[in-house]
């Protein structure tokens, strides 16, 4: 195994690189959805597919929804300055063949879902799908599919952005694919100086494992970073989602199965580090195109607009270029106002500093409980360790 | 102020030298104590080169040695500072959270670290959220002559 990581690090850079992606895994936890919106989307998704599910359409006679995109990835996040989420449904019909215009089976859903006086006042038209808007909370997007009888891997047909033909995808095997490598544990040298982690993982400060893995905070916070970087860009140029996914997701696997690293910030720098490799410039026609393929199915290429759209390639190597330096910035900063700082700039300021008012709020409280205690080179603590002094109650003063 | 628990320069020597939780190295004269230690309040901030001084009959006077503060809040006044030169304002004179019975290694030095991490937090977000008090606040607590009496001291 290659070890990309050479030099051992000091004390100090361990707790302060832990404490860095501390912070990264409670900011995603801000970006998530809550339990209470995950189960009120969850309910309303299941009473649309049953609802589908009942029409009398020939068409539509045997239907199954299910989650697909970053809902099901386990990867959404909120949009910057709304509380509303996409929740990205399949409307998969099976027993059709590909002769059905793809308007005619969009038509047909649009349509039963009309039939329901409360989705109708909801409904909204999309290019490629029906959208149904839960005001404030989240919205469905629902795209009809139906099997791909070319592809071996179990894949499906979706309308194209101009509904004119099908086009070939494949959700539910790539999910299987994106959690099969989110389950690749990295191997890291610190579990070696398992001391020093523990000596990291102080309180209110504590060191958190990744709940969800380190891919999925991975796309999530340069999804997040995406967005703050393209923010007040006017075109529509800004990496689309899936193709950070999917670039995110190959190279971790990559870093995951040759690498050893120091800590978990640096198996996130060389992910993002290591994206570019998974686009392909094959010859198709005799043009050499971007590619960056659906490794699930024939022929869906994430990145086919970026052939006609030159501006999508530049900007995708622009934003992965800051995010590389972004997150990089992040795990050699020192000082809490530099480090977070810098946070705020690339991931956006409001969360951010809701994270970071959790932490103050922490701290006082323990000032207040007298739980807090200075430790021996780990500063100031909730946790009780062999070496610390509890800190007395003090007001300080002064202009 | 009562004199039955009050710890000499040397007992406060004593104890900052035996600290786990305090690295650092002092001198002692008589009449003054000085202690010279390094300060990191979390994993996430700067290390901190810090002086404390106590002379006899007097307050812990504690300055840090590097960064400059000054340097680091730009043009932004530091808060909970006593000036010229900036000392760090740590506890409410005359309340008793700090007399000449208390330890400084379990007192001043928490404290220290404390500021330290408010200052940082203070540098980002342009407030201090440790709390405390400025002079001149008007506090009906019976504290409050107390603490005037021993402003007047102080300035």
């Amino acid at each position: 195994m290659n070890q990309i990581f050479s030099h051992p690090l000091p004390d100090t850079a361990i707790q302060r690189r832990a404490q860095v992606f501390t912070i990264l895994e409670e900011f995603c936890q801000e970006l998530e959805w809550t339990q209470t919106q995950f189960e009120k989307a969850r309910t309303s998704y299941e009473a649309v597919a049953d609802w589908l599910a009942r029409s009398s359409d020939p068409l539509l006679a045997s239907l199954h929804v299910y989650l697909h995109g970053s809902g099901a990835l386990g990867t959404s996040i909120k949009p910057i300055g709304r509380d509303e989420f996409d929740v990205d449904l399949i409307s998969f019909i099976l027993g059709l063949c590909p002769d059905v215009a793809p308007a005619r089976l969009k038509a047909a859903i649009g349509q039963r879902l009309r039939e329901h006086a409360y989705y109708a006042s909801i409904l909204e038209e999309k290019k490629r799908c029906w959208r149904l808007n839960y005001a404030g909370d989240f919205h469905l997007d629902i795209s009809p599919t139906m099997a791909n009888p070319n592809c071996l891997n179990g894949g499906e047909l979706v309308p194209d952005r101009k509904l004119r033909d099908w086009h070939a995808t494949n959700p539910r095997a790539y999910r299987a694919l994106f959690d099969e490598r989110a389950a690749l544990v990295p191997t890291l040298t610190q579990s070696i100086i398992a001391a020093q982690r523990d000596a990291a993982t102080t309180e209110p400060f504590p060191v958190r494992q990744s709940v969800k893995g380190i891919l999925r905070r991975t796309v999530q916070l340069l999804k997040r970073h995406r967005d703050q970087e393209f923010l007040h860009v006017q075109e529509e140029i800004a990496p689309i989602s899936i193709i950070i996914t999917t670039l995110a997701m190959r190279s971790y696997e990559m870093c995951v199965r040759r690498h050893v690293f120091a800590d978990e910030l640096q198996v996130l720098i060389d992910t993002i580090r290591l994206m570019p490799v998974f686009i392909e410039r094959p010859l198709v026609d005799g043009r050499q195109i971007y590619a960056v393929w659906n490794e699930t199915t024939q022929g869906e290429n994430f990145a086919e607009r970026w052939n006609d759209e030159p501006a999508r390639v530049e900007a995708f190597y622009k934003w992965h270029g800051k995010a590389l330096a972004d997150f990089e910035a992040l795990r050699d900063l020192v000082g809490l106002d530099a480090i977070v700082g810098s946070m705020k700039d690339s991931l956006g300021d409001q969360l951010v500093t809701r994270t970071i008012n959790r932490r103050m709020d922490a701290l006082n409280d323990g000032r207040k409980t007298g739980a807090l205690m200075l430790g021996a080179s780990v500063g100031l603590t909730t946790q009780k360790l062999a070496a610390s002094t509890p800190v007395a109650t003090n007001e300080f003063f002064g202009d | 102020m009562t004199a039955k628990n009050r710890l000499s320069l040397p007992q406060q020597y004593l104890f900052l030298q035996r600290s786990k939780t305090t690295l650092g190295d002092g001198s002692l004269d008589p009449n003054r104590l000085e202690w010279r230690f390094l300060a990191q309040p979390t994993p996430l901030s700067r290390t901190y080169r810090m002086t404390m001084v106590l002379e006899r009959d007097g307050t812990p006077d504690v300055r840090v040695v590097g960064p400059d503060l000054r340097l680091l809040a730009g043009r932004r006044d530091l808060p909970h500072i006593y000036h010229d030169p900036d000392r760090l304002c740590l506890y409410l004179p005359g309340t008793g959270q700090w007399d000449d019975s208390k330890r400084l290694d379990l007192t001043i030095i928490p404290w220290t670290h404390l500021w330290l991490i408010f200052f940082e937090e203070w540098l980002l977000s342009g407030d201090w959220k440790g709390g405390g008090k400025h002079p001149g606040e008007d506090d009906p607590d019976e504290g409050n002559r107390a603490l005037r009496r021993s402003l007047r001291r102080r300035r």
